[in-house]
């Protein structure tokens, strides 16, 4: 326990320190959110919440890729990879602070994000977003999951910043079905009840990427 | 029948596909099969050379 | 696998494709509702299996590799990925054939056909890091990692796939004819050309196979000639 709290300590100071991931992402997301409302052009209001959800969601996954690689990226160099294999915090539970690191970025990015989108598709700030907010969480959570892994491999592998989004969205794919039509019907102002079962599919989908991250993690982590 | 050219499209993109996957094996085995025959004699003849100066080391140094 | 028994195979196979083909052009009567075209579907299904099992195949061959860490492993399971990707590439190009005359579109977002197009997309990244990376064990392990996660995440696609499908309206409609298939005749012939399909997938399999052995052999080789050449080098 006291490794992972070291570890993501040490990632928070180090990016509360230089910054430069989250002002990224949130930058990333907002360009992509500039880029959605000219590709859809939407009428906006809440008739349009079926699109706003859709844009958040581009934002999210490439922001979110951008963010998982960073984390990773992290420790390239200077040998930190390799000092903290040989700490005794064991592999899983790097896994577990790289992964709640992501996360962490990528709510703080969404955050914005969501401040952008509810801005540029003309929605209101209210309630709605309170129902949002779990399947927001849900999603990041899983992607964050799902990128660490991948990102683990990624770093390693030629060109691996074109192969990271390249595996990785195939993958989400159901968490993105679910992650657009539960935002969808939150912003559309229906209660949870109206979108139940993609949140299931959400929570499904979370255990199975979080620990099939954090049993295959060793596998993809270390040196030659 | 217009429904027939969609059916024998269909059918042909099927076989063209696994002619030319078999193909491609095929001709991946035989170039594969000729680096293992040239890669096994060099390795025979470079034991040979080893055998032999063994061989004579020892001799010499009796 | 020695070459004799994969030749067996082939013969295997080609015995069967006769009978299904012959089954599929002359036996099998035509469908009342959608005529001719529908003999597709006698093909089109098969491959959808192996599409699949070959993606089951490549997840259980990782499997064994990380915790084996045996080279067959890891050749079985690229042998299979790329035998695999062979079918469900055909999955795809013959069911838009078969839309086409039926629906009137080249594509449909029928279930699915969407969980088939999204296991082409998990095939082509696996594919892609295989191709992206040189042979060694880490490559190896990687493979296996996205093969087992990729496995693992398709009943989820499925599901949420098939949920997002009922959902939305039908202007796209579900295919049919899947099920339902009324004449025995039909059954049978589906049953042959599974059979002939699934023969076609393991001839090809062990074809492939065998190419990854050999080259897994040239590779060791190619370590024992290093070795031996620096001991000569050495007296």
């Amino acid at each position: 326990m006291g490794a992972f709290v070291a570890i993501l300590r040490k990632d928070l100071r180090l990016e509360l320190r230089g910054g430069e991931s989250t002002i990224t992402l949130v930058a990333l997301s907002l360009l992509i959110l500039v880029v959605m409302v000219f590709a859809l052009n939407p009428a906006g209001g809440a008739r349009d919440a079926g699109t706003a959800a859709g844009a958040l969601w581009v934002a999210l996954i490439f922001s979110g890729t951008l963010g998982a690689t960073r984390v990773l990226a992290a420790e390239s160099g200077n040998g930190c990879l390799r000092a903290l294999l040989l700490s005794p915090a064991d592999r899983a539970t790097l896994y577990c602070a790289k992964m709640l690191a992501a996360f962490i970025f990528m709510a703080v990015a969404e955050v914005a994000a969501v401040v952008i989108m509810v801005l540029f598709f003309n929605l209101e700030f209210d309630a709605r977003l309170a129902r949002l907010a779990p399947v927001l969480a849900l999603g990041s959570l899983g992607f964050a999951g799902l990128a660490t892994l991948l990102a683990a491999i990624s770093g390693r592998v030629r060109a691996g910043d074109l192969l990271l989004p390249l595996l990785a969205v195939p993958l989400f794919v159901p968490a993105l079905i679910a992650g657009v039509k539960a935002s969808g019907a939150a912003l559309a102002g229906e209660p949870i009840s109206a979108f139940a079962e993609w949140l299931k599919i959400l929570v499904a989908f979370d255990v199975l990427f979080l620990s099939a991250g954090y049993l295959l993690f060793e596998h993809v982590i270390g040196e030659d | 029948m217009e429904n027939l050219s969609y059916l024998f499209a269909a059918y042909t993109v099927i076989f063209a596909v696994i002619f030319f996957y078999v193909l491609f094996l095929w001709r991946r085995q035989a170039r594969l099969d000729e680096e293992l025959r040239s890669l096994e004699s060099g390795l025979r003849m470079v034991r040979e050379e080893l055998a032999e100066r063994g061989a004579t080391r020892s001799q010499a140094s009796r | 696998m020695n070459r004799n028994a994969i030749d067996s195979l082939g013969l295997v196979t080609l015995v069967l494709m006769v009978a299904a083909l012959f089954m599929v052009f002359v036996y099998v009567p035509t469908e009342a509702v959608q005529g001719i075209v529908q003999r597709i579907f006698y093909f089109h299904v098969p491959c959808a299996w192996v599409a699949f099992a070959a993606f089951a195949l490549v997840a259980i061959s990782g499997i064994f590799y990380l915790w084996l860490g045996q080279q067959v492993w890891d050749d079985l399971g690229y042998a299979a990925a790329e035998t695999g990707m062979i079918f469900c590439t055909l999955v795809l190009v013959t069911g838009s054939i078969w839309a086409r005359p039926i629906w009137g579109a080249w594509w449909t977002w029928d279930s699915r056909l969407t969980t088939t197009l999204i296991l082409w997309l998990l095939y082509g990244g696996y594919l892609m890091l295989r191709a992206m990376a040189d042979d060694t064990p880490q490559i190896a392990r990687f493979a296996a990692v996205v093969g087992i996660v990729a496995a693992a995440d398709v009943p989820i696609i499925i599901i949420s796939v098939r949920l997002w499908r009922t959902i939305h309206p039908a202007v796209l409609v579900t295919r049919q004819g899947s099920h339902g298939l009324e004449d025995p005749r039909m059954v049978a012939t589906l049953l042959v050309s599974m059979a002939a399909f699934t023969a076609l997938f393991v001839w090809l399999l062990m074809l492939r196979f065998v190419t990854l052995r050999t080259r897994t052999r040239l590779n060791f080789l190619a370590g024992e000639l290093g070795r031996t050449r620096a001991a000569v080098g050495d007296l």
